[in-house]
């Protein structure tokens, strides 16, 4: 049941995909990568990633959508002549080897979740690893049960606080660009 | 090409029985990100997402008279403000730069309360970025 699910996600994400890069109109090339953005975040629930789909689900398939658009609405759209884009059949060509190179090392690669899987040691010769840290000691702490949030502000707070200034200073500049010499809402 | 509105009854009610679900999902995601998946990040943009949503639904031009960019533009600074003064707070009581565990609080409430600064930001850094968009600067 779950593979089947699984395996019906990765393809509506590939097709997806797939049709967003090659779709003439640019608003339907938009809601192509909506869709795409929520197969994503169902794929980040199944790899039991809630914190990741949820920003998935909120930021790519919601406001990155709707800034697109009003991006679009802007700035006009291609004249329709035809659906699709036409594809240059060598760059074709190059992206289809490089992906079958890519995919012969999944076979390689440990199961996700296994207990093989290096990302879920929690020890590598006698010392913990970070994994291994957060999980037995975050609860004792902090007394918070999300290790991942645990993780952002406890014992990573100083890069937090620095991607919360990184995004400050993004919106300053746009502030700065768009922002003219009147406020919003200002006639 | 200027942003044109189209008024739809169908968007327009549902964005209206969405809304305050989403937005009450919002405030829940930033304030419980330490007991369940979610955090400042995740609320805030859940919020402002709620937000565009009805700008979106309503037209962009009423929303933008009703929220005031100074008020947008305060809770994002400020929030960054208080993240900092949270940040700095801790040394004098002796701890490291945002070493939460130092507070008068509990460790888990001192996270929490970081978070709500967290969601403030990305609450009003996305809905500045929205409105910029649509209604910002000099347009001719």
């Amino acid at each position: 049941m779950t593979l089947a699910l699984e395996l019906a996600l990765v393809v509506f994400v590939v097709a997806t995909a797939v049709a967003t890069a090659l779709l003439r109109d640019i608003v339907a090339s938009i809601a192509v990568f909506a869709a795409f953005s929520l197969g994503i975040s169902v794929i980040w629930v199944i790899l039991q990633a809630p914190d990741v789909a949820l920003t998935e689900a909120a930021v790519g398939a919601g406001v990155m959508s709707v800034l697109l658009l009003v991006t679009v609405a802007k700035t006009g759209r291609l004249s329709d002549e035809g659906a699709l884009l036409s594809v240059n059949p060598r760059a074709l060509t190059a992206v289809g080897l490089l992906l079958l190179v890519l995919l012969s090392t999944v076979p390689a690669l440990p199961d996700v979740g296994g207990p093989d899987a290096p990302a879920l040691q929690k020890t590598v010769d006698g010392e913990a690893t970070p994994y291994g840290y957060y999980v037995e000691e975050a609860y004792e702490e902090t007394g918070v049960k999300n290790s991942v949030t645990a993780v952002l502000v406890y014992y990573r707070g100083f890069d937090t606080f620095g991607e919360a200034t990184v995004v400050f200073s993004a919106v300053v500049g746009v502030l700065v660009a768009l922002g003219g010499s009147r406020r919003w809402g200002e006639e | 090409m200027r942003y044109s509105y189209f008024e739809s009854p169908i968007v327009m009610t549902t964005v209206r029985l969405v809304a305050p679900f989403s937005l009450t999902y919002g405030i829940f995601v930033t304030l419980h990100g330490a007991e369940s998946p979610g955090g400042g990040f995740q609320g805030g943009v859940v919020v402002a997402a709620t937000v565009i949503m009805i700008a979106f639904a309503f037209g962009a031009r009423p929303a933008v008279e009703w929220v005031d960019e100074r008020v947008v533009v305060g809770v994002f600074a400020g929030g960054v403000l208080a993240f900092g003064a949270v940040a700095l707070g801790t040394v004098p009581l002796g701890g490291a730069i945002l070493q939460v565990d130092v507070l008068p609080i509990k460790t888990k409430y001192g996270i929490e309360v970081i978070e709500v600064f967290i969601g403030a930001i990305v609450a009003g850094v996305v809905t500045s970025l929205f409105f910029l968009l649509t209604e910002g600067g000099d347009q001719e």
